[in-house]
This record gives structure tokens, sequence and C-alpha cells, in this order.
């Protein structure tokens, strides 16, 4: 898996080549090339082998050598890769052909895998409906499209909305998709489960406008979490890795003892004070205060309802 | 050796990797295990892949290097760069240009002695390099063919040289959204590349993008299953350096898409049990298993008792809920009028678990699994609601209580014993 031929250097090179065999590259464009295909410090590789003649592939006017245009056919790997995907439940939603894999084992079946903590109640990808939505919708954002939209809500009616949608948001955790919109002052996070029809502005109208004047992704409001981490049955791994698709910065402060920041939604308070609380005695909220009053709460309530039980013997907690 | 922003084994940069991304909070002299040489470059290296997405700062006992993702507002894993920075030979990416240069022409196929003219004709018009010698070309033709990237067909005794199939790509969109949450993703990354630029309509929340440095393992794992074979594995010890071999037979691919962390079930010494794939330095292809199904079909009866991968009580130590090996977990929840999304919290969480709607207000879970011990921290997310809970693991019991009682005591819900009422 690990190969050079998959690797930003033959990219790039294989993009140089494909401009050059059309019409001479200039230096500026091969540097252009590099920034975008490979690394920060690539150019000062690539440029001079090619220039050079120590990658044999440009004449010194900057045309391509070759006889044609570089490609390389997919490798067993990447067809086996394919193959496997083609077998996820997922891939109903995208207009897709499997040909050309005929043949072709696949590198992995669902039966190798198993999603142990993933809810049970993930979106329905078989349903008809639900994938005519999905593809309404991805057509829709490719077009930067405005939509008229009924989705259900809580109280168990449907509620309209006009919305220019942004982008399709995925949770492995939820097994959920979601449309992230914006125009609408309600309703920015849509479930895809919950839309009962969509169909297309017509222009002119004030959404079209909306679209028009905002083409920045939608931005959510940020908060952030302050605990202090005691390093007790391997809390400090687990947590930083349960916490790692957060932006976050740890600090060691002593002995067992770290302090981590963790920047999240707004949206997404609610899941975060459970996930906290899930490590227990071994993560302590230290600010902002309204989140050390969310723990303190559910706390409280579960002293309500159980008082305080019998004492057992513990060796690794905190203890100042 | 000068220093090369390409790498030649991808091991060790995968731990610093994991130390910046999950950590970051060592400073340079805390990397004990590797010279300070070697940290300046793998560090340096990590910044031309990722760029801005690496950041310093100074404490009082030096420079802390960490990369900083925020996973939701990434539309690519910027950690498959690194699978993306294999070095070379200068001979080897000559070669790879050359000849498929030369075998373009659809359903062309030539001998090696006909690959060889015209390899020499075209470096002898542009190039002062010597020409490769045959061994070293066949070589390489047929690394290429091991990997279907070139098909070789016998004409009477010779062999004939021929590139792979092309065929049509998927969309951009289908390869955005499987190279992130498929396994072993970085492959549909490979693909994309091949494709122009475009998509990013897709985002993801609650996405560990840290699978992508264990690809190279999960795949060595697959390939393994799907042949019915044996591995060896070797392991990071609990020391330093140190390495442990172990002779399991890969069963299954365990996820945690809410912890981050990927497991390898594999029968072990006759019983299931679960690997970090994280830990897993090397897997060595061994012999083919004859009782691969049996063991499959066991580990399927089995994860009907497993919460997330621990088989602890599978060797007899549990047997406390009726069953030998098993545990059984129990425990009420209230919610008000309204709340009813509780119950159905628990309905979407519960896994191998069982829920009973006991009344209006209240609903009871019940497990029997091999370690309740992993339930508990499920468990906790449910503080402020439980009415009652009974553990069979009596000292699990005990601990549960005590940390309850830990807590109240850090958020000052009691003091020293008592209830502040303050």
């Amino acid at each position: 898996m690990f190969r050079e031929w998959y690797g930003a250097y033959y990219n790039t090179v294989a993009k140089i080549l494909k401009e050059a065999s059309g019409h001479p590259v200039t230096r500026e464009r091969v540097r252009e090339i590099i920034r975008e295909q490979a690394f920060l410090e690539s150019v000062l590789t690539v440029e001079p082998a090619l220039f050079s003649g120590r990658w044999p592939f440009l004449s010194p006017d900057g045309r391509s050598r070759l006889g044609h245009v570089p490609d390389m056919p997919l490798s067993l790997l990447q067809k086996r890769w394919l193959k496997a995907i083609f077998l996820d439940p997922r891939i109903q939603l995208f207009e897709c052909g499997l040909e050309g894999l005929e043949g072709i084992e696949p590198l992995f079946v669902p039966e190798d895998l198993c999603v142990f903590d993933q809810y049970a109640d993930g979106d329905p990808y078989g349903e008809e409906t639900y994938i005519q939505h999905f593809r309404f919708l991805l057509h829709a954002i490719r077009e930067h499209r405005p939509l008229a939209m009924d989705v259900a809500n809580r109280r168990g009616t449907t509620t309209h909305m006009d919305v220019v949608p942004e982008y399709l948001e995925y949770s492995e955790k939820d097994d959920k998709f979601r449309l992230v919109t914006s125009g609408c002052h309600y309703g920015r996070i849509i479930n895809l489960a919950k839309i009962r029809s969509i169909k297309y502005v017509e222009p002119g109208t004030e959404i079209w406008e909306w679209a028009k004047n905002h083409k920045g992704k939608p931005v959510f409001e940020k908060e952030s979490v302050v605990f202090e981490l005691y390093d007790g049955r391997n809390t400090l791994e687990r947590a930083l890795l349960h916490f790692a698709h957060f932006e976050k910065r740890a600090e060691h402060i002593c002995g067992k003892r770290y302090r981590v920041r963790v920047v999240y939604n707004r949206e997404d308070e609610t899941e975060l004070v459970i996930r906290v609380l899930s490590f227990g005695p071994f993560l302590r909220v230290v600010e902002p205060e309204h989140f050390v009053g969310l723990i303190r709460k559910r706390l409280k309530d579960q002293s309500v309802l159980t008082g305080f039980l019998e004492e057992g013997g513990e060796e690794d907690l905190p203890r100042d | 050796m000068s220093y090369n922003e390409l790498i030649k084994n991808f091991g060790r940069i995968r731990d610093y990797m994991r130390d910046f991304y999950i950590g970051g909070f060592k400073s340079r002299g805390e990397y004990d295990k590797k010279s300070a040489r070697s940290y300046d470059d793998e560090r340096r290296r990590l910044e031309s892949w990722l760029g801005d997405y690496m950041g310093f700062r100074q404490t009082v006992l030096g420079k802390n290097v960490f990369i900083a993702i925020d996973s939701r507002l990434v539309r690519h894993n910027p950690l498959y760069k690194a699978w993306k920075a294999k070095s070379f030979t200068d001979g080897d990416i000559t070669l790879h240009f050359l000849l498929f240069d030369i075998l373009d022409a659809g359903g062309i196929a030539f001998p090696l002695n006909q690959i060889m003219e015209k390899l020499d004709t075209y470096l002898a018009d542009v190039s002062e390099r010597e020409t490769f010698d045959a061994s070293t070309v066949r070589k390489k033709l047929k690394e290429y063919g091991q990997e279907g990237l070139i098909l070789t067909e016998k004409q009477g005794k010779t062999l004939l040289y021929r590139r792979g199939e092309m065929i049509k790509l998927p969309s951009v969109d289908l390869l955005d959204f499987f190279s992130e949450i498929a396994p072993c993703g970085v492959i549909g990354s490979y693909l994309l590349d091949k494709l122009p630029a475009g998509g990013g309509h897709f985002a993801f929340k609650h996405h560990y993008i840290t699978q992508a440095l264990d690809c190279g393992i999960l795949c060595a794992l697959f390939n393994a299953m799907r042949q019915k074979r044996g591995v060896e594995l070797s392991l990071m010890g609990q020391c330093a350096g140190e390495i442990i071999k172990k002779q399991v037979v890969p069963l299954r691919i365990f996820i945690s898409v809410q912890g981050g962390r990927q497991y390898l079930m594999a029968d072990y010494k006759g019983y299931p049990s679960a690997f970090r794939l994280d830990r897993i330095l090397c897997v060595q292809e061994g012999e083919c298993c004859e009782e691969f199904d049996h063991l499959r079909d066991m580990l399927d009866r089995m994860q009907q008792n497993i919460w997330g991968v621990s088989t602890r009580g599978i060797t007899g130590n549990g047997g406390e809920a009726g069953q030998p090996g098993l545990e059984r977990v129990e425990f009420i929840i209230r919610y008000d009028t309204g709340q009813e999304y509780i119950h159905d919290r628990l309905m979407r969480e519960k896994r191998c678990g069982r829920v009973e709607k006991m009344d209006a207000h209240r609903s009871r879970f019940i497990a029997e699994v091999y370690d309740s011990s992993e339930l508990v921290p499920w468990i906790r997310t449910f503080l402020g609601r439980i009415e009652s809970i009974r553990f069979s693991n009596k000292k699990l019991a005990r601990r549960f209580q005590y940390d309850l009682k830990a807590m109240y005591q850090m958020y000052g819900i009691i003091k020293d014993g008592k209830e502040d009422v303050s």
C-alpha cells in the first residue's frame, strides 16, 4: 500500500507532463503545480530534477518528451477496495456502476467488520425516497441552488423552509446524514431522513438574492471547555483519542495531571457534557462556569435519585 | 544521511504523527526513544506535509509541537499525506513514466527485448544517463505485474507485457465520501488523486482521522482474513522499544466510532482476543487456517455478549450472571413527561442489551456480557436519571459507587462525606 507510484511526487510529475504535452510549461507554472500537488519543500527537489534532465521527461523548452499523456492503470489494490465499497449499503446513494471490476475479489466484505458502538437508528439507505432526496440535494449543493423543503418536526407535523444547501454532513456515530444550510434563520442543520419533500425555488425570490450575495460556508458558534485530567486507568490516552476529532490543546501540569481545552460547536454542548461525564472522576471541568454548572446539575439530580451509596475501595483515583 | 522530505518506512512517522496529533504536549527532550536528529527530521517532514495544521507552543520544558485539526472542517483527511511520501530513486521514477509511455497504446504488448530497445532509444536521445540493464527492467515489470498495473501473456515461449486495463472511475463525490469513512480509506484518496479537483460536498462529524495511520496494518489483516490465514503480529510492549510476537488467527475488525480505536479480534490460544490496531507494528502472513469458519461462527455467537471488545470472562473468571463467564448489569432510568426521547436513546444505544419500558417514566436496561466494566462509561452518561443500578460483579459495583462519590466531592455536591445543601 505504501508505494511511490501513489505518491505526491509521481502525481505532480504526471500533472506537469500532462500540461507540457499540449504546450511548453514555464518554470513558474511548474513551481505552481508542485505547490498545488505536493508538499511545502517539494519544489526544492522536483523542479531541478525535471529541468536538469535527472528525470528525463522535459525538453529544455518545457515540452513533454513522452509520446503520450501519462496515465497509470488502476492497481489491483485500488480495484479490490472499490469492489469492497460496492458492498456497502451507502453505495446506493450514488449513481455509479461496477464496470471493469468483474472477477475482482473485494479487499474486505461486511462480515470482516463490526462497528460495535454505532447507533441503531441510522438512516434508511435502501429507501427509494431517501435515495432520491440524497441525489437531489447533492445536485442542488453543486449548483448552490436554493430549495423549498418540508421537514418533519418533533410535534409530528411538518415545517416549511426555504434554504440554500451548503454541504452534507455525515456522522459515523449516528449513521446519519444532515444537510447544512444557510439563508434560513432556523433549521440550519436538517436530518435527511426527516425531509418530506424538496423542490427548487424559482429565481427572483428573496432566498435567490441571498444565495447570490452569500457564498461563504456557514459559520458555527464555537465554545470551549477546559478540564483537568487525572491519568488513572489509562484515561490520558483514552480521553485524548476520544476527543481527538475536536480542535484541542493538551498540556502536562505535573505528575499524572493534565489540562485539556476542547473547542466545540455550541449546538453540541449537551453531547459534550455526557461525554465528559463518561470519564467519571478522571476528568474535572474547570471552566467555563456554566459548563461546570451543567455537570453539577446532573450529579445533583443523581444524588437526589439514589442518595449516597456504599463506599468501595479504589486506589487509582485522583487525589489532591 | 542528508534530509529528504520523503520516507522509506512508514512505521516511525506513524508514531510521531500519533503523538503530535493525539497528545501534542511533549517537548523535544521527552521523545526519549529516538535521537534528537531523528526528531528534528520527522518534525520537519510533518511541517512540509501538513503545513498550517502544525502548531507550536513554548512551555517551561521546551517547545511542544502539535497537529491541530478540527476534523469537522476538513473535507479530506490530511494525515493521508504521509502515505504519499514514499521515497524512490531516479531510476524508479524514470522507468515508471517510460514503461507506461511505451505500453500506452491500447492493448499493445511487447516482449522484454523490445521494451529494452525502446528504453535505450529514448534515453540515448534525451538523456546522458546510462540505460537500464534488462534484469532491472524485468524486476520492475514483475513488481508492477504483482500489483496488477501490468499484465503478462505468453506468446510461445516469449513473455509479453502490456498495461493493466483502464476502468471508469466513480464520481468525485463517491470517492470523497468513502475515502473518509471506509476502511483503508487512503486507497480512495489515491483514486481521488487521479481525478480533477472538485467535490468538497461532504463534511464529517465525530470523525476519527487517526485511522489513516493504521491503513497498512488493516490492509494486511484483511488480506489474511480473505485468505483465511493465520498471522504473526509484532506488538508494542509495555516498555519502550519492547516488541512482542503473537501467533493469531484474524477473525474480524472491530471499529469504535465513539472512541476512535480500531481492534483486531483474533483467535489467540483458543479464545477470541482483541488487539488494538495502533499497537500492531507488523503483520506477517502465516499458514491457512482450516478452522477459520468455525472460529468465526464462535465469534458470531459470542458477540451477543460482547459490549465493546473485551472477552475477559470467557476464560471463566466471571460467571456471576447464571452463565459461565457472563456478568449481568441492570439499571433503571427515570424521565419526565415530554422526555420520552431518553427511552429512544436507550433503544438506539443498547447494543447487545435489552430495554424494557416499565411505565410512562421509567425504562429498564439489562445486559449479560463477558466484561461489564466496558459498560461503565456509557452508564455514566445517564447520570442524573439513574433510579437504581445492579452489577453482578460486586467489585465493579463498589468501584462505580466509589467513583460516583468522588465525582460528588469533585464538584462540591458533598463535602467531607455530607451533602452540600448550598
